[in-house]
């Protein structure tokens, strides 16, 4: 990463504002972009990070234009910049709550209220848990769901990676930066990443895998010891001395507060259309909090563009209802 | 070469001048032979120092309001002693005579420079971002507190961590925050058992995994308060 990394100047924000859209990553801030084009009043409100997601993958691929790969943390620095240009406002605040009052979009942040007529929802995913015995407590203490982050404490060390798909591999690279060894397991035969980021891993002396395994428990005394895991194949249960393990088995959609106001699918996804729309008018999702078939920042930044522009057109017809 | 690139130091030129108010003595304990390739006996490795010196410098350059004061930490061991400095490198920030409980021990580089810029102009203009019930609460602490945030300077959370605790240490000087570099200090990161950051902890009782939000931060400070 760059040796200094500059975000968020300090300034005062209107409550009242046209286009208010939840989420800095990817699809957020292109929605900012195309939103601040068609000069709309916009407001980003971003929770953790901007960036979100991307911000934390080492090194992006498979961006187009981008032949030589580009880091996840200088791609989104630029959207950033970009958004900010166009004249997108961002503010870095916990989101508390979201309610509608007639044509107003209220949302309640830890540090004031702000409304606007539309919302665009890029409130984007977390990691998903394992859901074993161990996990919640021995997070800190061996268990991470950030290899840019905690990587570096496990120099020299054994840890396990959990997933097959795009994250979990990926992570296991870089993991092999620091570690000893990395063991990746899966519980299917096969990964679901792409081809290129396995032939790398499988490439890579550093990882070993461990095929149709589960992880039943993580076990130790302070810190991470063990894993039991559970052979698919022969339901043999056995143990895995190890000293940290990554966890990469899917995403939670960050839906709670729309649950009940908005159409979700079974997993939490918001349901929209092919223009973002949702099931109240004026609101729109884009991005990985949507249900949709493919999760990538190329996918993102298309949704951000459409929800930017529907959300423009909303506002143009009201202008001119007003008007009339 | 200038750590700092060209559009940065514009874009941070222009942020200190709209936003400095009052001047911010910024006091680095360093080793004066920082960078030499001179072997001095007794002298403690600080791989850091000469880039934490540099970036500082060129920091300071940016504003009339920001003065940079440098210690030697072996010679001017009794200036160290009375700032309760152990290790280095150490930043802390000097206003109106009055030493702040605001340090930085380690590099405030990657993610933890956009810390270091928020703090000082936190600290130039006097108020901080917390809540009205938070700060509130802080008028009231009248025993001491200490925070560490363990960080590393590629985790993108923990600027969150090291902010809230440094604004707590603004509001009253009873406290003192410090963020820990955790890789610089290996032993301080075995002491506490860090294998994730952040991790905060506040008076050697309580510790926090995580970036937490305001008012969880300030329900787990009150529970270190308790006898």
């Amino acid at each position: 990463m760059d040796f200094i990394s500059i975000t968020k100047p300090i300034e005062k924000i209107e409550e009242e504002q046209e286009v208010i859209i939840l989420g800095g990553g990817p699809a957020g801030l292109t929605a900012g972009i195309y939103a601040g084009r068609n000069l709309w009043k916009t407001l980003i409100i971003e929770k953790a990070i901007v960036g979100g997601n991307a911000a934390l993958t080492e090194k992006i691929d498979n961006y187009p234009g981008f032949p030589e790969g580009i880091t996840g943390e200088e791609l989104v620095k630029r959207m950033e910049t970009q958004a900010k240009k166009f004249g997108s406002k961002i503010l870095e605040v916990d989101v508390l709550n979201f309610h509608i009052d007639g044509i107003w979009k209220i949302i309640e942040t830890s540090n004031g209220t702000y409304r606007a007529p539309t919302l665009i929802i890029a409130t984007g995913t977390r990691p998903r848990k394992l859901e074993v015995p161990g996990e919640e407590e021995f997070i800190g203490k061996g268990v991470s769901y950030c290899a840019v982050c905690d990587g570096a404490f496990f120099t020299g060390k054994r840890v396990a990676v959990i997933g097959g798909g795009d994250s979990a591999v990926e992570e296991a690279i870089y993991l092999t930066k620091f570690a000893e060894e990395v063991i990746i397991i899966h519980r299917r035969d096969t990964l679901r990443a792409e081809k290129i980021t396995q032939q790398k891993a499988f490439s890579n002396p550093k990882i070993k895998f461990l095929w149709s395994h589960i992880v039943k428990a993580i076990e130790g005394d302070k810190k991470v010891e063990r894993l039991i895991l559970q052979d698919l194949k022969t339901n043999e249960i056995k143990q895995l001395p190890i000293d940290g393990v990554f966890i990469y088995v899917g995403l939670i959609p960050n839906t709670e507060i729309f649950k009940g106001i908005l159409n979700l699918d079974k997993d939490g996804f918001i349901i929209t259309d092919e223009k973002m729309h949702t099931s109240i008018p004026g609101i729109y999702a884009a991005g990985d909090v949507r249900g949709k078939i493919l999760r990538q920042i190329v996918t993102a930044v298309a949704d951000g563009a459409i929800a930017g522009m529907e959300a423009s057109k909303f506002l143009e017809d009201i202008k001119y209802n007003k008007e009339v | 070469m200038a750590l700092l690139k060209e559009e940065d130091r514009q874009y941070l030129e222009n942020l200190f001048r709209e936003n400095l108010k009052d001047k911010v003595k910024i006091i680095l304990f360093s080793e004066k032979a920082a960078g030499s390739k001179l072997v001095v006996p007794g002298r403690i490795e600080c791989p850091y120092c000469q880039q934490t010196r540099e970036i500082l410098e060129e920091l300071a350059g940016l504003s009339d309001l920001l003065e940079l004061e440098v210690h030697d930490f072996l010679t001017d061991e009794i200036i160290a002693k009375k700032y309760n400095v152990d290790k280095i490198p150490a930043i802390l920030f000097e206003k109106n005579n009055n030493v702040l409980g605001v340090r930085y021990f380690g590099i405030p580089s990657g993610y933890e420079f956009s810390s270091l810029i928020e703090d000082i102009i936190d600290i130039s203009r006097g108020e901080t971002q917390l809540s009205p019930t938070t700060k509130a609460f802080l008028k009231t602490v009248d025993k001491p507190v200490h925070i560490q945030v363990f960080v590393t300077p590629t985790c993108p959370y923990c600027p969150r961590a090291v902010r809230l605790a440094h604004q707590f240490a603004m509001e009253n000087p009873l406290i003192t925050a410090d963020m820990i570099e955790a890789i610089e200090f290996p032993h301080l990161a075995e002491k506490y058992e860090v294998t994730g950051v952040p991790k905060t902890i506040i008076n050697e009782k309580v510790e926090i995994e995580g970036a937490v939000p305001e008012n969880v931060f300030l329900e787990y400070f009150k529970s270190a308060l308790k006898d």
